[in-house]
């Protein structure tokens, strides 16, 4: 999938993240800022890229402003916000790809 | 205690008052021009906490004391940036209290310059204004033989020739930053053009886009929309402090504007100017303007005499290609709209 357009996801309370996309052509461009980047940066960036390329998703800029989201939550966002881009508002296929 | 967000009206008497209130007793000062505002009510719809939106800034952000600690500024942000980006702007900008600085930078925003003991310039992008120093192109000069000149150039006239000859003579290379703001009748592409047009065939000229960096909405909003002699102040000095970064990053020495007898808001930006860049150590140098028939020349007057439908006049204020434009059919959306305009003077 495409990073259609810029796109936002989430939001900046505790236990959330807000995920922005926007398209780019520099590949993928990951920007992590996180209450807990100590602890958690790299489980982080990791639950962000897999989500990413289980989409299929090969550039764009991601912007992962952090409070504490479980990894669960922050696959929920990413996934939200690519779709978002993609205008994709039916049948949204969550946990998977589109083919 | 549940919170809900919502938008307040410019029409909504009541809450606005509610807002200017919650403003006052926070300390902190109203922006005269907003273009969204938000509120935070609790479950008697007490406001909490508010803020505001201009064009790709946030502003005016404030949580009652009663409900500091309560994470209510997270949710004002969140609000206002999915606004913005339904607007279609994700690179956002804010200014803040310096003592408030610390509370955006755990909600993604970054620090870009800022006035000691006035306010923070921030923005949502941690290598935003780097990878903007990065893509300017550069001088082999030295700094003292290295110039900057920001025009707006609305349209370029023969007086912002002048003052570009006048800048070369006195460096090896002077960088202009074409105002990339699209506010007034004439885009900023075309701008930008006729400044390309009109300096043909002059040595050591940099054209660069202004981008967010320099007069821009968000780093001196008085220029477009008047705003109190304060506020353009305080501004002003925020501007000309990323100024100073940018020509410390290009080694740019020197910075030459040209006099201003008619807007008042650019008297007061050079006023500022003359203050602020010899003390960051930058020099500066007013030249004074290009004259015909006893006529200072000026943009704004170029464009009263369009709107006026004299454009006769301007004949001898404007380069050969400036003129083709404004008679041709490529400048005649720009003219009609500057002809519809009821202000072109600039303030």
């Amino acid at each position: 999938m495409i990073i259609g357009k810029s796109a936002m996801a989430g939001t900046l309370e505790s236990s959330d993240a807000q995920v922005t996309v926007e398209p780019s052509e520099n590949g993928l461009e990951l920007e992590i800022s996180s209450s807990v980047m100590n602890q958690y940066g790299r489980q982080i960036r990791a639950t962000v890229m897999q989500t990413l390329e289980r989409l299929d998703v090969q550039s764009g800029k991601v912007t992962v402003v952090d409070k504490g989201a479980l990894d669960c939550t922050l696959k929920a966002r990413v996934e939200c916000a690519v779709y978002r881009s993609n205008d994709i508002k039916d049948a949204l296929p969550w946990g998977g790809a589109i083919v | 205690m549940s919170y809900t967000v919502t938008q307040i009206a410019e029409t909504d008497h009541r809450g606005q008052a509610a807002v200017d209130a919650l403003l006052v007793q926070e300390g902190i000062k109203r922006d005269a021009h907003l273009d969204y505002t938000c509120g935070v009510y609790d479950d008697d719809y007490e406001l909490c906490a508010t803020g505001s939106c201009f064009a790709n800034t946030l502003r005016c952000m404030a949580v009652s004391h009663e409900h500091q600690g309560e994470g209510l500024m997270n949710l004002v942000v969140s609000h206002l940036s999915e606004v913005q980006v339904e607007r279609g702007n994700t690179h956002l900008f804010l200014y803040t209290k310096t003592s408030s600085a610390k509370f955006f930078s755990d909600l993604g925003f970054y620090e870009i310059a800022r006035v000691p003991d006035k306010l923070v310039f921030m923005e949502n992008r941690r290598t935003g204004f780097s990878d903007y120093l990065r893509a300017l192109r550069r001088s082999d000069t030295p700094r003292e033989r290295t110039a900057a000149v920001v025009m707006n150039a609305n349209p370029f006239t023969l007086g912002h020739r002048y003052l570009l000859e006048q800048a070369a003579l006195r460096a090896d290379a002077v960088h202009v930053f074409v105002l990339s703001e699209n506010f007034g009748p004439i885009p900023a592409a075309d701008r930008k053009r006729l400044v390309e047009k009109g300096t043909e065939g002059m040595d050591g000229l940099i054209l660069h886009d202004s981008g967010p960096y320099i007069i821009s909405q968000a780093t001196f909003p008085g220029y477009f929309l008047k705003d109190s002699d304060d506020v353009s102040t305080v501004h002003a000095r925020l501007d000309l402090t990323v100024f100073a970064r940018i020509a410390e990053a290009m080694g740019i020495g020197m910075r030459f504007v040209g006099e201003e007898p008619f807007s008042h808001v650019t008297g007061l930006y050079n006023q500022v100017m003359l203050e602020e860049l010899p003390r960051q150590g930058i020099g500066c140098s007013v030249i004074p303007r290009r004259s015909v028939d006893g006529q200072p020349i000026s943009a704004s007057l170029v464009r009263q005499a369009v709107h006026d439908g004299q454009i006769e006049q301007i004949r001898n204020w404007v380069p050969e290609s400036t003129w083709a434009y404004l008679t041709g059919p490529e400048g005649a959306k720009a003219v009609a709209a500057i002809r519809r305009a009821d202000q072109v003077i600039h303030h």
